[in-house]
This record gives C-alpha cells, structure tokens and sequence, in this order.
C-alpha cells in the first residue's frame, strides 16, 4: 500500500513536471516569435529609409543604384534569404556612411539621424531575440523534452547570420 | 518616445525606506515615467507604509538578509507572494520592469507569478558563486520568462552571462546631469582639497586607502584638506587617523542634493577608493556632471564608466601609495586637472534621465509588442491550451 502511495506521489510529481516543461517551452517558443516580429518590423523600417536615402541628393548615382538594389532585396527577400540580403543592406548602408556626408542639408541630417536611431533599436532587438532563440534551444537539448516530445511539430528556432553583423 | 502611455508596474526588491543605488534609480525613473504621463505603480517593501509617495504600493515590511557580503533588506515569503500576486492581479499593467530579479525578493516572486511582457534590470555586480549551481535550476526557468534583460553596466552584465548563461542589454543608470552641472562655486570647499561621499564607515568604500595616502600628499602638498561627506559617526574613524593628520579632516555629514552639486564643483579632486562591491558607480557619474576632476581606483566598474582614463584618473585599487601619486601629480597640474574635468563633464551627459530613460522606452516598445498585457500566470497553461482543444473537438 505504502509503495503504491509513494509511486503515485511520483507519478504526479512526475506529470506535473513534465506539464511545467511544456509551459515553460511554450513560453520560450512565444518569446522567439515576438523577438522576431519585432526584429522584422525594425527591418523593414531601415529598407524604406535605406531608400529614401537612396533617392535622396545624400548618394551619388552609384551608391544610390547599390543602396535601391540593396533595399529591395532585403524587402522582398523570402527567410532563405533574407539573411544575406539584409547584411547587404547593412553593407551598402555601412559603405555610405563611412565615406562621410560632408554637405548634407537638414532634412537629409534628420534622415541620418532617424537611421542611426533605429540602428540603435535593431541592435537591441537583434540581441533580445538572439538571447530567446539561445535559451530556446537550451532547454530543447533536455533530456525530458526531446524523450516526451515537449516540443511537437514547433521548428527550432534558429539565429540568422546577419545579426552577428556589426550595423 | 513613446506615443502610446502605459501602465508600468515597477518592482523594487529593497526597502524602500533604506538608502540605496537601486531604490533612488527606480524612484527617479518612476518620477521620469510619471512626468511623460504614463501611468505607474511601484511596489517595495517600506517599514513605515505612511511615509511613502503615493505612487508606491507597500508590500509588507522588509527583513534584513546577508547577501553579497552586505545586508539587504529584501522580503519574501507566503505572505509577500500572496501581496505581489495581488498587486499584479489588480493593476492591469502593460508591462512589469522587475529590478534584481536574481535574487531572493518580491522581484523575483512577480517574475515568478506574472505572465506577460517583463524586463527586469541587474544591478549587482559580483564575482562568480559556487552556490549557482544549486540555485541556478531554480532561477533560470523564472528569468527566462522575462521578455527583455538590462544590465546597469558591463560588470553587471558578465555577471549575469557568467551566472545564468543569458545575454543583457546595457544601459547605466540615470542621473538628473542638469541639476548637478547647475552647482555653485563654494570658496570654502575650494583650495588645494579632496572630496568624498558615501558612508566611510563601510570598508568597501574605501576611506581608509585615502587615510593611509594622506600621510605622502601631505608631505607634497602641506595645505591639503579632505572633505568627507555622508552618513555616520566619524569618531571611531577619526581614532584611525594619525593625529598629526587629523585636523586634514572635516566631516560635513549628510549633504543635500543642492550642497552635492556645489560640492562637485568646488573641490579640486574628487576620489572614488572603492575596494569592490560596486556595479556602476552613480556617485562618479554625478561628480563628473558636476564637473569635478575624479580620481578612482581601477576596479571594473569604475574603469569602463571613466573610459579606462580618459574622463578621470585611476589608480591601482587599495594601493594608498599608487593613491598618493596620481593625487599629487593632479594637484600639481592645473591643466591636466581642467583638461578631465571637461572630458568628464561632457561624457556625463549620456548619464542623463533624457538619454537614458530613452533607451529603457525603447526597450519596453519591444517587450509590449504581440502582448496583451501582464497577467498572472497558472502554470497549466499548456493543459489549458490541451484541454480546450479538447472542447473545440466535441
């Protein structure tokens, strides 16, 4: 009797943290996706300033055909290769800048200065979602989530090689 | 900035009524937070719940807790877990800010108890602990739940990845630059003088490097004087001074906000000889926005807010005799001493509340996004989620 008391104690213990496992995991699995929709919105925003600075009289004719090209592609790129079109981006953004912009109007400094700004938040966002996607796949590698399957059919989060960029 | 106003829930882990970096940094940022108009809350343990703003929400009485080589007045327990899942259940906030969510406090039971948006903020800066491997199981589910991690300074940081193996955002404390750049020059204070502030009693903050220096600066610089202001009893210290020292000594006591910028910015040097202990090192920040000339000793926190040197002088920590030099080879040279205090003074202005609380909106911008506010949490949820799925089958 005292033995089946004990087993069914660690029965439930057992369940229960199998149950905390998957919450926790679910919660991982969320934080991933939120850090990466935020990622993508700040993405998309330095593409459309990219090529208001593309248009504007900041670069000349050639950056400017570089820096459309550059903007498009990470705008319309599909997740295979979204990566390498965004580090392009940062490459053609990065090339602009450091050449230096000595005659620059206001309305040309404010478009830099909204650049740099939202430069500052993707890095922010890059190393929130960079931090979710490693601890996510921390806590996959555990014994218990691989062996009862906590994760289901949810894909592992994985980084993308851009973000190890310097922007 | 943001456009949209929040309701922010603040968690501070010490008394409220007690000094302290973490309690003045949330304090200031709620003040910052209220002024933008949005909406917040603060809940800290107080040990008199009549004296408190109305914006703080008392969570009971603190209990004193050897941490870290101090005492921390922190609190926790059935009866503080019962107040903390109230105050979320209650508040309907946007998002919680938990500081010093690591360690054993109501911080760390609303980490705990919430279900949402969080960022937490690491103040402590400590070497590595043994005691983590036991405790790190227990804390990493908890910490991970948090959407954004801020660490106050590179050293807070490392210890945070060396702990728990999770990655922070740096961004310092704040200060209000503009209220201590507005100090008023105090001919009494001025002169061949060293300043200091903080409670000398403490070993850790290391009045008594300054001690053992005096006896070589005096002997280059006879008219020196120190002036030591902060809480505490000066006649056990005045007993460890060489009496022919002792009236080098002046003891103001506790100073005022206005008293510390004109302090700032009177006072030849200002030294910072702490042994250890410190994260970020608010105090430097304030004395270079004061525009005085610092000396510091080189323990990691102070090394990266002076810019290795750069924005004011360091010396080898707890070397009175490294102390001594660096002292006398500034109070010699008036150019060098100007030149810092410049370097200083414009580099403290990313210290600012303007700059920093910035950063920290744009950090809560992303921790909001796909949330629906903070609620509290019920372990089950993926039960929950099996169980209703159950129901849309019938």
């Amino acid at each position: 009797m005292k033995n089946l008391l004990a087993l069914g104690f660690l029965l439930l213990v057992g369940l229960w943290y199998l149950s905390f496992s998957a919450t926790r995991l679910d919660r991982l699995h969320h934080r991933v996706e939120t850090s990466w929709a935020n990622l993508d919105v700040l993405l998309q925003k330095r593409a459309a300033i990219a090529l208001e600075i593309a248009h504007s009289d900041l670069a000349d004719p050639a950056s400017s055909m570089l820096l459309t090209g550059a903007a498009y592609q990470a705008r319309d790129a599909d997740v295979k290769n979204r990566s390498l079109a965004e580090s392009g981006l940062s490459g053609a953004l990065g090339l602009l800048i450091s050449d230096g912009l000595p005659h620059a109007s206001d309305s040309e400094q404010a478009l830099l200065q909204e650049l740099s700004a939202l430069t500052a938040k993707i890095r922010v966002a890059i190393s929130i979602h960079t931090d979710a996607v490693s601890s996510t796949q921390m806590v996959r590698k555990k014994f218990v989530v691989k062996t009862f399957r906590l994760a289901g059919t949810a894909p592992l989060p994985v980084t993308h090689e851009f973000e190890s960029d310097v922007l | 900035m943001l456009t949209k106003k929040l309701k922010i829930g603040i968690v501070c882990p010490y008394g409220w009524d007690t000094p302290g970096g973490v309690q003045n940094h949330v304090r200031d940022l709620a003040e910052f937070l209220i002024a933008a108009g949005h909406t917040v809350s603060v809940l800290a343990p107080a040990i008199d719940e009549d004296q408190l703003p109305d914006y703080v929400v008392s969570a009971g009485k603190p209990i004193s807790i050897p941490y870290n080589g101090a005492v921390a007045r922190v609190l926790f327990g059935p009866i503080a877990y019962a107040r903390v899942r109230q105050w979320i259940g209650s508040g309907d906030f946007d998002l919680l800010h938990l500081h010093e969510p690591a360690i054993p406090s109501i911080s760390l039971l609303a980490c705990w108890a919430a279900e949402g948006p969080m960022v937490g903020t690491f103040h402590a800066a400590a070497k590595r602990q043994k005691v983590i491997f036991a405790i790190g199981p227990i804390l990493e589910p908890a910490i991970e739940k948090l959407s954004a991690r801020i660490a106050v300074s590179e050293a807070a940081r490392l210890t945070l990845t060396d702990h728990l193996e999770t990655d922070a955002i740096v961004v310092p404390n704040g200060i209000y630059a503009r209220r201590y750049s507005a100090g008023n020059f105090q001919e009494k204070w001025a002169g061949n003088t060293i300043g200091f502030i903080g409670r000398f009693e403490e070993p850790r903050k290391g009045l008594q490097v300054l001690v053992d220096a005096l006896p070589i600066i005096a002997r280059f610089a006879p008219d020196v004087k120190v002036f030591v202001a902060g809480p505490g009893d000066p006649k056990d210290f005045e007993k460890e001074i060489d009496p022919q020292l002792r009236d080098r000594f002046e003891f103001l006591g506790r100073i005022s906000e206005q008293e510390k910028a004109d302090f700032m910015s009177s006072v030849s040097l200002y030294v910072a000889p702490n042994t250890g202990g410190e994260s970020f090192g608010i105090i430097l920040a304030e004395a270079l926005a004061g525009g005085a000339c610092v000396v510091a000793s080189d323990i990691p926190a102070f090394d990266s807010l002076l810019g290795g040197g750069e924005f004011g002088a360091l010396f080898e920590s707890e070397n009175p005799t490294d102390l001594a030099k660096v002292i006398i080879d500034l109070l010699r040279d008036e150019n060098k001493r100007k030149q810092l205090s410049i370097a200083g003074k414009a580099h403290a202005q990313i210290f600012d509340w303007d700059v920093v609380a910035e950063q920290i909106f744009s950090i809560y911008e992303m921790a909001i996004v796909g949330g629906q506010g903070v609620s509290l949490s019920s372990d089950g949820r993926a039960w929950g989620r099996f169980l209703s799925r159950d129901e849309v089958k019938k």
